[in-house]
């Protein structure tokens, strides 16, 4: 039976995922996950409001396995995707952390976040949105089983990625 | 906005485009890209001259639906009416002009004001006016002088919806002409209807909506620009082991296939290429369904090939990566919007549902790993289209390879392209983009000199 985890512990885990990503050291990134981890960043219905059923209904991304994860971070490291090169730097501003419940294997959070991204093709962007993280207990570590983020703007300028949300 | 400078003085949109197929030569000068004065033009001539695509039929299904959208510069809305019949209106009230309908979408039986509170039904009528009595005597008011509207034109094929601000326009099968035998197998491979998957993305990206609308019959470009999607998209499925239509199908982006593109007319384009692993697409399952149903060669088109087209000015639909609509509109000269929905067979299986969206995903949407970067090179090209020092964009490829009329796939399909090529690469049916830009440019401005 894992310990239970403070508060302070989950948004000490978040901030630094945040700072891998600003960092690019993406490969470090992609190990805080699951091999079966959920990346999901759902769209929206014309109505604007979020879409609730992942598999059947359309998402910004849907990423089951980390091998998808892994996909994205090789095509932006590539060099060969015109919008990643130069890639753009970011500043993940990750606040409002709280635990929603804490059970044996698990523990559910949730994080708002701004992410201010700079590339002098397209100059700032920023995104803002919400965090829900599903973090399982992993030998005395956790790691992210889920990361669900709720994207505030549908109208987007230009276009994002999975480092810039 | 940076604006033309040193626009140099035409004589009128002709010497826009270089249009000298005997020479081998077809370009068209970069500054129909940033020059405001076109854009301006472009609304008058084309946009808001002819017809435009509004929306999908699934948008307004039930009596009371609406659907918000512009026809070029102005807004309008169409609506379910409660016999079953479709109304497209220009969204701005009858009294003093406040927008009437604001949400996108949504499902009324009529619409009220929200500035003045005059109420109108979906036939546009207005049916109530606030405090008439101690506002107008009886010889000054007649409650149809605040009836909203109406388009000119309003007709669909094949569930798309269409919209004509002018009237004088032909129907509009003809105006579609030979696309409608494409568009015909988009929706064959429905026994049921087809419906909008729920979702829709909206994007604006920085460039004039002519370099995005090329980028469409534009597949020469794929093996460059989209080489990276290919190399992510194998790295993930040796990873994984997929097989079936959990896979997809990158062969297109690096491999030389058999394909052929087409110029429709009324500047409309098309291409397909074979597909090397038909199986990865979810239409498969129903090959048994199809081969009763249809010849050899329209199974083959159906199944066998990756097919695109571009409806002028404003459709793109393709089944290429997974089946989609997408819809474009110019906002200012070098900033477009683009609507895109996945459109499949209502009543799919979960499994192929899930398959054709993931593969959406995967290419489209401005998170997705191929947009982007076809983004980011309309946007670079519109920086660049200020060299007016080096002022002509060169579209001649393929002209030498040029069939006049149908080629043997085009047969097949009963389809009668102006012009045929053996290669999805070649540039013939973006010639016919700019030469109906140009018949309708000169056409409009001819019409306002009278
Ligand atoms: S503007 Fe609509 S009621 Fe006055
Ligand atoms: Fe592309």
């Amino acid at each position: 039976m894992a310990e239970p985890v403070s508060a302070a512990a989950v948004a000490e885990f978040l901030y630094r995922e945040a700072r891998l990503l600003d960092s690019r050291k993406f490969g470090e990134w992609l190990d805080l996950f699951c091999e079966d981890a959920v990346f999901w960043a759902p769209a929206v219905g014309m109505d604007g409001a979020h879409t609730t059923i992942p598999e059947l209904s359309l998402n910004f991304i849907y990423i089951v396995g980390r091998a998808g994860l892994e996909a994205r971070v090789f095509r932006v490291e590539s060099g060969g995707s015109l919008a990643s090169n130069p890639l753009p730097q970011t500043r993940h501003l990750v606040t409002n952390v709280t635990v929603d419940s804490d059970g044996p294997g698990e523990v559910a959070a949730f994080a708002n976040t701004q992410v201010v991204a700079f590339c002098e093709a397209r100059g700032q962007q920023i995104l803002n949105g919400s965090y829900e993280y599903v973090l399982r207990k992993e030998n005395g570590r956790l790691r992210i089983a889920r990361k669900k983020i709720l994207l505030l703007e549908y109208v987007i300028d230009g276009y994002f990625d999975f480092f810039t949300i | 906005m940076v604006t033309n400078g040193v626009r140099p003085n035409r004589r009128g949109f002709a010497d826009y485009i270089d249009d000298r197929p005997g020479d081998g030569v077809f370009r068209v000068d970069r500054a129909i890209y940033n020059d405001p004065d076109v854009l301006e033009a472009e609304y008058r001539n084309i946009f808001e001259a002819n017809w435009v695509f509004l929306c999908h039929e699934a948008h307004v299904r039930n009596p009371g639906d609406y659907f918000a959208t512009h026809i070029g510069r102005q807004p309008v809305f169409v609506v379910r009416k409660p016999d079953g019949g479709l109304g497209c209106y220009l969204n701005a009230c009858g009294h003093r002009g406040a927008t009437l309908v604001t949400a996108r979408t949504g499902n009324t039986k009529g619409f009220v004001c929200p500035y003045h509170g005059f109420c109108f039904d979906t036939a546009g009528k207005c049916t109530a006016v606030s405090a008439p009595k101690t506002g107008w005597t009886e010889a000054h008011f007649d409650m149809a002088d605040y009836d909203l509207t109406p388009v000119a034109r309003l007709d669909s094929y094949r569930g798309l919806v269409f919209g004509s601000l002018a009237a004088d326009v032909p129907e509009l099968r003809d105006h579609l002409g030979a696309a409608t035998a494409l568009i015909d197998i988009f929706v064959a491979p429905a026994p049921q209807e087809l419906e909008i998957v729920a979702g829709f993305s909206i994007y604006q990206t920085a460039c004039n909506w002519k370099i995005m609308h090329e980028n469409g019959p534009d597949a020469y470009h794929a093996p460059v620009v989209h080489n990276n999607f290919a190399q992510a998209v194998n790295f993930r499925e040796k990873r994984e082991s997929r097989s079936g239509v959990a896979r997809t199908d990158t062969g297109r982006l690096t491999g030389r296939i058999e394909s052929a593109s087409y110029d429709l007319g009324n500047g409309h384009t098309a291409f397909w290429h074979k597909r090397p692993n038909p199986e990865a697409f979810p239409i498969y399952a129903q090959k048994a369904e199809l081969e009763k149903q249809f010849t050899p060669g329209r199974v083959e088109w159906i199944l066998g090939r990756g097919r695109h087209m571009t409806i002028f000015p404003n459709l793109l639909l393709n089944d290429l990566a997974s089946t989609h609509l997408r819809c474009y509109r110019p906002l200012s000269v070098d900033r477009m919007e683009t609507m895109i929905w996945c459109i499949a067979p209502a009543g799919e299986p979960p499994e192929l549902r899930a398959a054709r969206l993931r593969k959406f995903e995967d290419f489209f949407l401005p998170s997705g790993m191929a947009t982007p970067d076809d983004v980011a090179v309309a946007e670079s090209a519109q920086k660049a289209s200020f060299a007016f020092n080096s002022k002509w964009t060169s579209m001649g490829r393929g002209i030498d390879f040029k069939i006049d009329g149908p080629d043997a796939a085009a047969r097949e399909l009963g389809m009668a392209p102006r012009a045929s090529s053996n290669s999805w690469d070649h540039e013939i049916a973006m010639q016919g983009v700019y030469r109906r830009w140009l018949q309708m440019m000169e056409r409009g401005e001819e019409h306002r000199r009278g």
